[in-house]
């Protein structure tokens, strides 16, 4: 019993921690650091509608969280099931972070404010349009596995 | 079922490249669209005065700007619209720049006709909304707006009107002296002529004259009109009354009722 659990745990376990440590690692450079490295640092931050560096690592954060348990139960119904959540989070992250498409900030220049609005509902609609993917390929790779265990004939 | 996986995994990341290219692209395009705004040049019309504004646009980015909709409404303090001027610039293709001029014609005959003879006598302030907005890569609309307040100068501010003196001219008549004082406060010299009938408090008219006028922008006017009454009409002149002051100029013709006494 203690080699089946040396074995379950050195060939299935560790991989697949060490994936999703290669993963998270990965993801969080990707949208936390090359961003920031990305946006100039003179532009001031009255001209976003938000604190960006905190929004970006609010995104960061949920990134790696569904990264790490994505490919910590990857091939299996609750690796699917995170796959789902993860599609949902992010679509409603972004509907609240870009308050329904529509930026609106007011930027002090010289002696006036100008109000401005940036409809973004075109890139919203893209990221609801992939993510409504996302799900639907979990959703399918649930039913896959599923239907792939129900058929295994186990002949031990 | 797996090739239905694969083909949505290859849709979803080619959608995510197509999402994070067209992001990354529009910001870089947005930093490398100049816009500069030239001097405010204030033109001479045959109706009054013309404000250009001059300004450029230069799109290096990767993206057309389409739509752009430059817009201004000028409204008294109380809320009356005297002017909405708009420009369209329907497209700045990329790798391309332009030059335009947002143009305010000011028809000063409008702004100080009788509804508006108090903006003729009395300072007051303009407030100036402008409206901008413009299509980004024909996908993601922007759109400014902001007011700014503009003091406007009265070309006859403080106009009054002294007692009139009456002395003998010859046997059928008599010269009254108007005394007439104003301050032009306008950016514009004001030439014309200033005609003028003084009616007793009966409404009787007594007498006319009229005189020409050349003040310039900021200074004032302290002078006295003559006029010529006949002896029976001066025996008819009231200690108070009014008088119908009508002023014409090249550019416009305004009349208003003035007290005097």
């Amino acid at each position: 019993m203690a080699e089946l659990n040396a074995d379950f745990v050195t060939k299935t376990v560790l991989p697949r921690v060490l994936k999703a440590a290669v993963w998270g690692t990965f993801t969080f450079v990707i949208v936390y650091y090359v961003p920031m490295m990305l946006i100039p640092k003179d532009i001031p931050q009255s001209m976003f509608p938000f604190d960006y560096t905190a929004q970006l690592f609010e995104f960061a954060l949920i990134s790696v969280f569904f990264a790490v348990a994505g490919q910590l139960f990857s091939r299996t119904v609750i690796g699917c099931g995170f796959g789902i959540a993860r599609a949902l989070v992010v679509i409603a992250y972004f509907f609240i972070v870009s308050d329904g498409g529509v930026f609106s900030i007011t930027l002090p220049v010289s002696e006036v404010t100008v109000n401005v609005m940036v409809d973004i509902s075109i890139l919203l609609l893209m990221i609801v349009s992939v993510n409504l993917l996302s799900i639907a390929k979990n959703l399918f790779e649930a039913i896959s596995l599923l239907n792939e265990n129900s058929t295994r004939i186990d002949f031990k | 079922m797996k090739i239905a996986i694969r083909m949505l995994s290859i849709a979803t990341v080619i959608l995510w490249i197509v999402i994070l290219f067209f992001s990354v692209t529009a910001v870089y395009s947005v930093m490398n669209v100049g816009v500069s705004v030239g001097e405010v040049q204030m033109l001479p019309s045959s109706k009054g005065v013309t404000f250009s504004l001059p300004f450029s646009i230069t799109n290096d980015g990767y993206y057309d700007l389409a739509d752009l909709n430059l817009t201004t409404r000028i409204t008294e303090p109380n809320g009356t619209v005297l002017d909405v001027t708009e420009t369209i610039v329907p497209s700045i293709p990329k790798g391309t720049d332009i030059n335009a001029s947002h143009t305010i014609p000011i028809d000063l005959e409008s702004i100080l006709s009788l509804d508006h003879i108090s903006l003729l006598l009395n300072d007051s302030s303009f407030n100036v909304e402008v409206f901008a907005g413009l299509n980004f890569a024909r996908a993601v609309p922007v759109q400014l707006a902001t007011n700014v307040t503009l003091p406007w100068g009265a070309p006859l501010a403080n106009f009054a009107v002294g007692a009139i003196s009456v002395s003998p001219y010859n046997d059928t008549h008599s010269e009254a002296s108007i005394p007439v004082s104003f301050e032009n406060h306008a950016m514009l010299d004001i030439a014309g002529s200033l005609k003028l009938e003084v009616y007793n408090n009966s409404d009787e008219q007594i007498a006319s004259g009229i005189t020409a006028i050349n003040v310039q922008s900021q200074q004032s006017y302290v002078d006295s009109i003559l006029v010529y009454p006949r002896l029976y009409d001066v025996s008819k002149l009231t200690g108070s009354g009014r008088i119908h002051m009508l002023f014409e100029t090249p550019m416009f013709t305004v009349e208003w009722w003035e007290p005097y006494g």
